[in-house]
């Protein structure tokens, strides 16, 4: 720029029109359509910092959306995280809730409890050691409660194993380790559990809501707003409706914001469905195997108690309740099979018929609840796995076009704020 | 010229891929660490009350009239607490299934067998002609004899208890069947020889039993601890929570019967505990029949067989049936 213009366009707003940019002569040139009132501003300052502006609008629009977009490949990625979490710590509760079961139905049988029952007990134990060092590796922030879940176990199974060795021997007082077990599993292992499974379906369903699409919107309507506004600068300088390379990039940050959105729009409505879906089959499931379980240990504990287990039968109806309130309909019905034999077993008891009832409630026979409620294990650990695999599958699978489309819009806002500098250098150069 | 163009090109391409690489690390590294969890809390143990008694009261009745009971009658066999039973057709006997050699339950066969279970079978014996199928065993703690007997829950309690006056205001008792005293249960090599010993020790006994009473009253400075049952006490004093185990004798010989490290303190006797079978203070003529079927018992021998089974191989001294006293009226 000569110091003939720089001086017109530094003109005061009550110069002369005529004598505006172009003009390095002194002739008085006809004033030309892409320059209106250009002498009241600094044009050349002007279009730089709306250059600054809407090239910072198109980068941050850019950056923003592709951040969203990472963080919501990374919810995805942390919901099936966890999920599996959450289904290893209910894993874990289940399977020693199952120990337990196992270990007091043994404690009724005169003599040595059957070779089967103490091989499942102790692949119970063996599971659930393998499930705590599992759940440390995977998440660092249930270590500390894991750490102290791995003592109680230890204190649980030693209890145990007392109970056992001294039962051996012909000592009563075995059985009172055994009490002494059962109520450090209720009292000192399952607050444990509960924090543990509290935390992770926090965390989990925290997961499952974070994709945000109004959240998604909010960069790419500001992005618009400043590009329009930009523009509308422009058209009033220089007397055009619309700067081409402005306006590019606005269609480009508004094609961009509109796949953004849908995808995480999309997304969002998918986790919802998985919530209510999947993953509440995954959690309500395993919840029923840990109250069956609990039940099955409580009927034990009931006999035990020989005539004063009432409090063990409230335990089993409160442990029923929830197994009738999470289970899912396969699951239930097996349930039900196991739940007509218990209710037998106390009949016979209250009836004078103890030792028909322990019968029934050891046998391993497969008409027994016993062999009932393993069936019922069985197939509810199934559901568990096939649920939680299904919910952490979905998440997974597909997750990448979220980290595809922030290099897209990484790239194409690149783009947008390449086309803002280029329309507004042609009005440069036109200044010029 | 062209393929310097083209080069240059090549280049800005280079540098726009190295840039956008860049901006999706620091994008992807801001989103990786700003998901960071706060740490599971851990739950807060529970602060459960330190399981110590509360100071009891001693009895204080005339202890020589205590196990004055009820006595036998023809006719009691055909009182209403009987037709009860016959009508149910079974007894139902409260008794623990803890206390080893008295009633407990036998981890080889799973019935539950001692001397007290004995008495139970003796009286179910005399109601139905065999015990075998008339006797509903319900397992209770020491703290559930009185309530359960009061509440009419169960017919009889067979469960070492103690006569004295404070309970008979409670419930009923039979004559006395055994005569027990209550002893101190020590580690062996732990210095403790007697009672005056136990100043600042911990000793453990059943919740709701007298036991409890006795030790604060003999050694008031010994700090009394409880469990639910005696097994209970034994469990705390494997696992070093109590230094000492105060109850019964026949409890006690149990007790040390299933640890090779108990030495029972046998020189002294803090207390007489005489036993009784506990009754429904209503029920006068249930207690006059079980004191005819003791008598009988006297007679047939079978007292002393069950007391030469179970009890005399770990007390080591011969006993005979106490002799009942006779003279309350219901």
């Amino acid at each position: 720029m000569t110091q003939a213009q720089q001086a017109a366009a530094t003109a005061p707003a009550t110069a002369t029109p005529s004598t505006a940019a172009g003009g390095t002569t002194g002739v008085p040139t006809p004033v030309t359509a892409p320059v209106a009132r250009p002498t009241t501003r600094d044009v050349p300052r002007l279009l730089n910092r709306w250059q600054v502006v809407a090239v910072a609008a198109c980068l941050l629009f850019a950056f923003l959306t592709a951040f969203l977009q990472v963080l919501g490949w990374q919810a995805n990625r942390a919901a099936a995280d966890n999920t599996e979490q959450l289904v290893r710590v209910q894993n874990i509760q289940s399977t020693l809730f199952r120990a337990d079961a196992l270990a007091t139905t043994s404690f009724l049988v005169g003599g040595l409890e059957p070779p089967e029952q103490r091989q499942a007990y102790d692949e119970a134990i063996d599971q659930v050691t393998r499930l705590i060092a599992d759940a440390a590796e995977a998440q660092p922030a249930d270590r500390e409660v894991l750490a102290a879940l791995n003592a109680a176990v230890n204190r649980y199974t030693t209890t145990n194993t007392q109970a056992r060795d001294n039962n051996r021997q012909g000592f009563p007082v075995g059985a009172e380790y055994l009490r002494g077990a059962s109520n450090q599993l209720r009292a000192g292992v399952q607050p444990l559990m509960q924090a543990l499974t509290d935390a992770n379906s926090q965390r989990a369903e925290d997961e499952l809501g974070a994709q945000n699409p109004l959240l998604v919107l909010l960069p790419g309507l500001a992005a618009l707003a400043v590009l329009w506004w930009v523009n509308r600068n422009l058209s009033r300088v220089f007397q055009r409706l619309v700067n081409v390379g402005v306006a590019g990039a606005f269609v480009l940050v508004a094609l961009l914001t509109l796949v953004a959105v849908t995808v995480s729009s999309s997304q969002d409505d998918g986790n919802s469905e998985l919530r209510d879906g999947s993953y509440r089959v995954a959690v309500a499931e395993a919840e029923a195997r840990t109250a069956a379980n609990d039940a099955k240990s409580n009927e034990s504990r009931r006999l035990g108690a020989q005539g004063s287990g009432a409090a063990f039968e409230e335990g089993w109806q409160a442990a029923a309740q929830r197994v009738q309130d999470n289970a899912s309909a396969d699951t239930r019905r097996l349930w039900q099979t196991y739940s007509g034999l218990h209710v037998r077993v106390v009949e016979l008891e209250e009836s004078g018929k103890y030792d028909e009832a322990v019968a029934l409630a050891t046998t391993v026979e497969p008409d027994g609840p016993t062999a009932a409620l393993d069936a019922f294990d069985q197939a509810s650990q199934a559901k568990v796995s096939s649920a939680a695999a299904a919910a952490t599958d979905e998440l997974r699978s597909g997750n990448s076009i979220f980290l595809v489309l922030a290099a897209i819009t990484l790239l194409l806002g690149l783009g947008a704020a390449g086309l803002s500098t280029r329309g507004i250098a042609q009005r440069r150069r036109e200044y010029a | 010229m062209k393929r310097h163009l083209t080069d240059a090109r090549r280049t800005t391409l280079a540098r726009a891929c190295r840039s956008l690489a860049l901006a999706l690390s620091a994008v992807a590294m801001l989103a990786v660490t700003s998901c960071g969890y706060d740490a599971t809390p851990l739950p807060r143990a529970d602060e459960s009350p330190v399981n110590q008694a509360a100071p009891g009261t001693p009895a204080t009745c005339d202890a020589a009239t205590a196990t004055q009971s009820y006595a036998p009658d023809a006719d009691a066999a055909q009182g209403q607490s009987l037709q009860r039973i016959r009508d149910r057709g079974y007894l139902v006997a409260g008794v623990a299934a803890d206390n080893y050699l008295l009633g407990s339950r036998n981890p080889f066969s799973g019935k539950i067998e001692g001397f007290d279970i004995d008495m139970v079978n003796a009286i179910a014996t005399a109601i139905f002609g065999e015990a075998q199928g008339s006797v509903q065993l319900r397992v209770i703690t020491a703290a559930d004899r009185i309530p359960l007997l009061q509440a009419d829950e169960i017919d009889l309690v067979a469960r070492n208890m103690t006569i004295n006056c404070t309970r008979w205001q409670q419930i009923a008792f039979s004559a006395e069947y055994f005569r027990s005293g209550q002893k101190l249960l020590v580690r062996k090599g732990s210095g403790i020889k007697s009672i005056e010993d136990m100043a600042g020790k911990r000793a453990c006994a059943p919740v709701g039993t007298t036991s409890i009473e006795n030790i604060q009253a003999k050694a008031p400075e010994a700090i009394p601890v409880t469990a639910t049952n005696d097994t209970g006490c034994l469990v705390k004093f494997q696992n070093g929570e109590t230094d000492a185990i105060t109850t019964d004798d026949t409890v006690l010989a149990g007790l040390a019967a299933q640890d090779p490290y108990a030495l029972v303190l046998t020189k002294e006797r803090l207390t007489e505990e005489p036993y009784g079978i506990g009754v429904n203070a209503q029920r006068g003529d249930l207690v006059k029949f079980i004191n005819g079927v003791f008598e009988r018992m006297r007679a047939d021998g079978s007292w002393q067989a069950s007391y030469d089974r179970w009890l005399k191989p770990s007390l080591l001294v011969d006993a005979t049936q106490p002799t009942p006293v006779y003279g309350r009226r219901p």
